[in-house]
């Protein structure tokens, strides 16, 4: 194996298991042992990579994470099993089949119905949720809110306070009525992730496949929990679906990135794609429209354009309008007007960009630079398009998108 | 082939005062090169060592002195060792020179194994 190859398979293996030991802990012990489930998950992770340097990685990685956690949950749980209230017999690591049935009995959906607690302030629900469900470090969840990691892990810690307060059945799993109030957030969370998944702001990778797959197995798992009545979540999983049967053309065999223009479109997931249109017509009935809407409307044309020069740019520009006015936000915005560019509508989008520009954020988002740069490159002005794509190497982007700006870069001679 | 012990001492604080991520970038980086050597036969095995407790064991004119480690007034501590396979010290140093230990740390002490009483 390849020295990358062990990097990202522990990248996985860490980032799935802590996920997973996490959820199968709090559904075991509750909402308030969160704060154990944790310890333990992270304990059994640290001991991983203190002791594979020595030993090499086990034959199956997960097999040891869950014993290992096991065991000490196990060690805790007989310390002090009257508080626990659990037999002490328990086995953790023979629990678990590896497919688990999508449905609300999944652990981790459970533990991002908890975690999405209207008790919670909603960003909170958010971070609580990545952190914990989806196996973020505090780090990765930092850098998708531009927040300082110190502030997120205060806000982490006032929330996981106020989780671990909301004692009793309740608590542990909410009615239908008031799951039914926290679908919107469930379906932010995997949106989120998924968002992370497909174009981290870390790392050596351009996208990390597991992530967005385990988006969009909750997604799938959500659904048959809930019969799709959340507004927007058939389009949100078409958005899902257009996106993930992208990834293997947005990637060349060593690890570049291929920008959209260059994009070869018969490598697109076609079954993906297929399904991805079923979810968009089932979208069309949804009680209300979301911004999932829109982007999945967005996806969608990016999906049954033939190649790059088929693209409808105007309708696409017209979709980010409407997702504008729906959500509005510095990287619409900046879509927006990028969409605009390629419609031809220098104008309207050097405007839409200076929109983008007056708002707070803006210039943290690698994708606002490279849009100047764009149109500083359409306008032949040079030294504009050289000052922007470096401005957009101080941003928080993966190894592969700086790698990609400095080819830009050195091309821009 | 030859079998050879590297030893790998880091400050005693090296790892303590990193951050998790940190921690674990490091540590991608050894395994990475473990599971490398693996595959090309190089690597043998190892052991960690626990970074608190240890002991010396003292003859002291005839009474045996026990004293508590860690020995807080050394520089280095001994992280751990590994085995591995090489013709000889000169392939040894050069498996030595691409271990990320060297990257992340100063020190690796190389020892050949007496193999001469082995079948």
């Amino acid at each position: 194996m390849m020295q990358a190859d062990i990097h990202k398979l522990l990248d996985e293996t860490v980032r799935r298991e802590r996920g997973w030991l996490i959820a199968s802990l709090v559904s075991k012990f509750g909402p308030a042992k969160v704060d154990l489930a944790e310890d333990v998950a992270q304990d059994a992770i640290v001991k991983a990579l203190a002791t594979w340097p020595y030993k090499g990685v086990p034959d199956n990685p997960r097999a040891w994470l869950r014993r290992v956690a096991g065991n000490a949950a196990i060690d805790r749980v007989r310390r002090s099993a009257r508080e626990f209230g659990v037999d002490e017999d328990w086995d953790f690591a023979t629990e678990e089949p590896d497919i688990i049935t999508p449905s609300l009995s999944d652990p981790e959906l459970d533990l991002m119905v908890l975690c999405c607690d209207p008790a919670i302030e909603p960003r909170d629900q958010l971070f609580l949720a990545l952190k914990t469900v989806c196996g973020f470090t505090a780090a990765e969840t930092a850098a998708l809110f531009f927040m300082k990691e110190d502030a997120l892990s205060q806000r982490l810690a006032r929330a996981k306070r106020k989780l671990k307060n909301q004692s009793g059945e309740l608590a542990r799993f909410p009615t239908r009525f008031a799951l039914k109030a926290r679908l919107p957030q469930l379906l932010k969370t995997i949106y989120l992730m998924f968002a992370w998944g497909y174009l981290p702001r870390r790392g050596r990778e351009l996208f990390r496949e597991d992530i967005c797959r385990e988006a969009l197995r909750l997604s799938d798992g959500l659904f048959a929990a809930t019969d799709g009545e959340a507004a927007g979540h058939h389009a949100l999983h078409a958005l899902l679906l257009f996106q993930m049967a992208r990834l293997p053309a947005r990637v060349s065999a060593d690890g570049q990135l291929i920008t959209l223009e260059q994009q070869d479109r018969t490598l697109g997931e076609q079954t993906m794609i297929f399904v991805g249109f079923q979810q968009l017509e089932a979208a069309k009935s949804s009680a209300g429209l979301t911004r999932y809407h829109f982007e999945a409307g967005i996806a969608s044309l990016h999906a049954e354009a033939a190649d790059w020069g088929q693209t409808k740019w105007p309708a696409i520009s017209r979709f980010y309008e409407l997702l504008h006015a729906q959500a509005p936000s510095p990287a619409v915005l900046i879509n927006w007007a990028v969409s605009l560019m390629l419609s031809g509508a220098f104008k309207a989008a050097e405007e839409t960009l200076r929109e983008a520009a007056a708002r707070p954020g803006a210039d943290q988002l690698p994708s606002f630079h490279l849009a100047r740069a764009k149109l500083a490159d359409l306008e032949g002005d040079k030294t504009a398009a050289r000052t922007a794509l470096e401005a957009a190497k101080a941003c928080q982007v993966s190894e592969p998108v700086l790698e990609h700006i400095d080819r830009d870069l050195s091309l821009s001679q | 082939m030859a079998k050879f012990v590297l030893m790998l001492p880091h400050a005693p604080d090296r790892y303590s005062k990193l951050g998790e991520a940190d921690f674990m970038e490091l540590m991608k980086d050894y395994i990475g090169w473990v599971e490398e050597m693996s595959a090309k036969g190089k690597f043998e095995g190892g052991e960690k060592l626990l970074d608190e407790g240890g002991k010396i064991v003292t003859n002291v004119s005839g009474s045996i002195e026990v004293h508590d480690g860690p020995f807080a007034e050394v520089a280095e501590i001994l992280g751990g060792y590994m085995v591995i396979n090489a013709a000889d010290y000169d392939e040894a140093v050069e498996i030595a020179r691409s271990h990320p230990h060297m990257k992340h740390n100063e020190t690796i002490i190389i020892r050949q194994t007496d193999a001469s009483a082995d079948d």
